[in-house]
C-alpha cells in the first residue's frame, strides 16, 4: 500500500526460498502444489482462525458490548451515584427516556444539533467536495497539488484540544486576531462577542468547519483519484466539455463516495463534544449544548446515571442506523475499487 | 459555455481555493507568532500581527514547569502502549480475516469489527469509569486509556492489516511450508516482512489518534496521569491565560502528528482513507 515496491519483491530477504521463488522455477514445487485448489486453506488446525479472531473480539466485547449492555440496563432503572454504590436501584421502565425526551434541555440540544448538522456537517461536505474537485481538476502541477493538499488537510491532524484553544484565542472578543482583522478590513465596526449566548454555538461551528472540512475533502479527493482515466479519455474523444464531464461522469461516479462523506460527518456530529468541552462548556446558559455533551454532563458531573444512559442509548440508536448505512455504502465503494 | 468564459470561471474557482488556503493557514501563522511573543505583547488591546521582539526562549520556558514535560511523557506512554496493543490484536484478526475468511466469521464479522470504530464514546465512558474504578490501579492510570483507545484503534488496525495480508500472496506461505517451516515460522519469516511497510503506517495512524485523543482523557484521568491534551486547555497563571506559552506548548505537541501525517500522505490519499481513517 504505502510502498508498492515491497509487493514486487516477494523474496523477503536473502532466504533460499526467496531466491528460488524469484527465479519462478516451477520445478521447485511438487506436483500436488501446482495442481492444488487455488483457494484452499493454509494447513493449520481448525482452532487457529477462531483463536486469532477470538482474542480481539473478546476485547471488543469487554470494552464495547459490555458497556452498551450496561447502559441499556441502567437506562431502564432509576440509578444514580448513591444507588449505584449501594447496589440499590429499581426498575422504572421507560421513565428515564420520558424525562429526557420531555425536558426542554434535550429539545434545545436537538435544535442545536440541527443547526450544527446543517451549517457544520453539510457545509463541510459540500465545501470539501468542491475544494477536492477544484484541486484535482484545476491544479495540474504535481508538486503544487501535493503541497496544497497537505496544507488543506493539516487541520484534521491537530488534537481537538489544540484546535479548541487556538480558536478560543483567535476569537477572543476584546483583542482576538479575527476581530482585529475584520476591523482592519472594514467588515465590522465593533468587536463581535463570539462567546455570548446567541453566538457561542456558531463559534463552535466555525472552529469545527475549519477543523473537519479536511475529511470530506480527503475522502472525495481519494475517490476522484481512483476513478479510471479511460472513462475520461473516452469522454474527451467524444467531445464532452469540462462541465459535461463533471456533471455526467465525475459526480455520478462519486455519488457513493460523497454519500460516505455525508454519513461520516453525520456520525461524528452525534458524537461531537470535544470542542464544546474546550471552547464553551455548553454555555453560556446551555446555549451551545449538544446531546452528547449533556449525556456526559448528567452522567459524570451530575451523577444522574439512569438519565445519562437514556441519552447515550438515544445517541447509540441513531449512530447504529448511520453506521449500518455507512457500511452499506462502504461495501459498494470497496467492491468498486477492488478492496473487498 | 464559451471558452473564455470557462477560463474566467476557472480562475474564480482557483481564487476560492486560494481563499480557503488562507483561512486554513492563518490560525497556524497566529499560533507561531504568538508563541514568539512576550506575555505582555499577547495581552495588548490591539493585537500585533508580527512580534516586536522575538522570544524563542518561550519554547524552553514551557518546560520550566515539570508537569508540562510529564504530560508529554504520559501522552507518549499511552499512545505507544495503545499502538502496540492495537497492532498486536489487529494483526491477529486481520490475518485471520484475510487468510481464513469463512472460519473467522466472514465479511459480516469483519464489518462488525470495523463498525466499533464509529461507536459513540458516550455509551462507553460511563460504565468503563465504574469498571476501572473497581480495579486495583483505579481509573486514573495509563492502563485505562491504553485499553480504552482500543475502541477506535483496534478496528482500524484490524481492517487495514486485513487488506495488507490480502495483498501478500498466500502461495509464498504455502511454499514455505514445503521447505519445512512451521506455520508460525512461515508467518514471521515470509508474510510479516511483506506487510511490514503497511504495518508501520498502521502504527503511525494509530499512534496519531491515540496521541490526539481528548475526550476519554478528559473524563477518566487527570490527577496522577495527565495527557498533554488535557493540560493545554488549562494553561493559566492566576486568572490570566499564558497565551504565548500555551501556543508554544501546543506547537511542540502537534509536531509529531503533523510530521507523521506528512510521511503518510500517499497512503491517506489511497482509497482506504474512505472514512475508515476517522471514526
Amino acid at each position: 500500500m504505502v510502498d508498492g515496491s515491497a509487493a514486487d519483491e516477494p523474496s523477503g530477504g536473502n532466504s533460499a526460498l526467496g531466491r528460488r521463488l524469484d527465479r519462478g522455477d516451477p520445478a521447485t514445487f511438487p506436483e500436488w502444489f501446482n495442481t492444488r485448489k487455488p483457494r484452499a486453506n493454509l494447513i493449520v488446525a481448525r482452532w487457529v482462525p477462531l483463536a486469532l479472531v477470538g482474542l480481539p473480539v473478546l476485547v471488543l466485547f469487554c470494552i464495547v458490548v459490555y458497556p452498551t449492555v450496561w447502559m441499556f440496563y441502567h437506562a431502564l432503572h432509576d440509578t444514580n451515584m448513591m444507588r449505584l454504590f449501594q447496589s440499590n436501584w429499581s426498575w422504572v421502565g421507560f421513565e428515564n427516556f420520558a424525562t429526557v425526551l420531555s425536558s426542554p434541555r434535550f429539545g434545545d440540544s436537538v435544535v442545536h444539533l440541527g443547526i450544527y448538522l446543517t451549517f457544520g456537517a453539510c457545509l463541510q461536505v459540500l465545501l470539501g467536495a468542491a475544494l477536492a474537485l477544484i484541486l484535482y481538476e484545476l491544479v495540474k502541477n504535481n508538486f503544487l497539488r501535493v503541497v496544497f493538499l497537505i496544507a488543506m488537510v493539516l487541520p484534521m491532524m491537530l488534537p481537538p484540544s489544540i484546535v479548541g484553544v487556538l480558536w478560543k484565542f483567535l476569537l477572543t472578543p476584546s483583542n482576538g486576531a479575527i476581530n482585529q482583522a475584520l476591523l482592519n478590513l472594514g467588515l465590522i465596526d465593533q468587536h463581535i462577542e463570539w462567546f455570548n449566548a446567541g453566538m457561542s454555538l456558531w463559534t463552535i461551528i466555525i472552529a469545527d468547519v475549519w477543523n473537519w472540512t479536511a475529511l470530506p475533502l480527503l475522502i472525495v479527493y481519494s475517490g476522484r483519484v481512483s476513478l479510471p482515466p479511460a472513462v475520461y479519455e473516452a469522454a474527451r474523444v467524444d467531445g464532452a466539455g469540462t462541465w459535461t464531464t463533471l456533471r455526467r461522469i465525475t459526480l455520478p461516479m462519486l455519488k457513493e463516495v460523497i454519500a460516505i462523506a455525508f454519513i461520516v460527518r453525520f456520525m461524528d456530529a452525534f458524537k461531537f463534544v470535544d470542542l464544546v468541552f474546550i471552547m464553551t462548556s455548553g454555555g453560556p446558559a446551555q446555549s451551545s449544548e449538544l446531546p452528547a455533551y449533556i449525556a456526559f454532563q448528567r452522567g459524570l458531573r451530575e451523577f444522574a446515571i439512569g438519565e445519562a444512559a437514556a441519552y447515550a442509548i438515544i445517541i447509540f440508536l441513531v449512530s447504529a442506523v448511520l453506521i449500518t448505512l455507512f457500511l452499506k455504502y462502504l461495501k459498494k465503494v470497496l467492491k468498486a475499487q477492488g478492496f473487498a | 459555455m464559451s471558452r473564455s468564459n470557462y477560463g474566467l470561471v476557472k480562475y474564480l474557482f482557483l481564487a476560492f481555493m486560494g481563499l480557503w488556503l488562507l483561512i486554513t493557514l492563518f490560525p497556524f501563522y497566529w499560533q507561531i507568532i504568538t508563541a514568539l511573543k512576550s506575555a505582555a505583547e499577547t495581552n495588548r488591546t490591539i493585537p500585533t500581527f508580527w512580534p516586536e521582539v522575538l522570544h524563542p526562549e518561550n519554547f524552553v520556558a514551557v518546560f520550566a514547569e515539570a508537569s508540562n514535560f510529564n504530560a508529554l511523557v504520559d501522552s507518549f506512554i499511552i499512545a505507544t502502549g495503545n499502538t502496540l496493543a492495537s497492532l498486536f490484536l489487529g494483526t491477529l484478526a486481520g490475518y485471520a480475516f484475510a487468510r481464513f475468511p469463512r472460519q473467522a466469521g466472514g465479511e459480516n464479522m469483519a464489518f462488525w469489527v470495523l463498525s466499533n470504530r464509529m461507536f459513540p464514546p458516550v455509551a462507553v465512558v460511563l460504565p468503563m469509569f465504574f469498571l476501572f474504578d473497581a480495579t486495583p490501579w483505579g481509573t486514573d492510570s495509563h492502563i485505562t486509556l491504553i485499553i480504552l483507545y482500543l475502541v477506535f484503534n483496534m478496528p482500524l488496525a484490524t481492517w487495514l492489516m486485513m487488506v495488507f495480508f490480502r495483498d501478500a500472496p498466500r502461495e509464498l506461505e504455502e511454499a514455505a511450508y514445503l521447505d519445512g517451516y512451521t506455520p508460525l515460522r512461515a508467518f514471521f519469516k515470509v508474510t510479516l516482512p511483506l506487510v511490514l511497510p503497511g504495518m508501520i503506517s498502521v502504527a503511525m495512524l494509530c499512534w496519531i489518534f491515540a496521541w490526539n485523543e481528548y475526550l476519554f482523557a478528559n473524563l477518566l484521568v487527570g490527577t496522577n496521569v495527565r495527557t498533554f491534551t488535557i493540560v493545554i486547555p488549562t494553561f493559566t497563571h492566576g486568572s490570566q491565560t499564558l497565551w504565548n506559552l500555551q501556543m508554544a506548548f501546543s506547537l511542540i505537541a502537534m509536531l509529531p502528528p503533523v510530521i507523521l501525517f506528512i510521511l503518510l500522505r500517499r497512503y491517506m490519499v489511497r482509497g482506504l482513507s474512505l472514512g475508515v481513517v476517522k471514526g
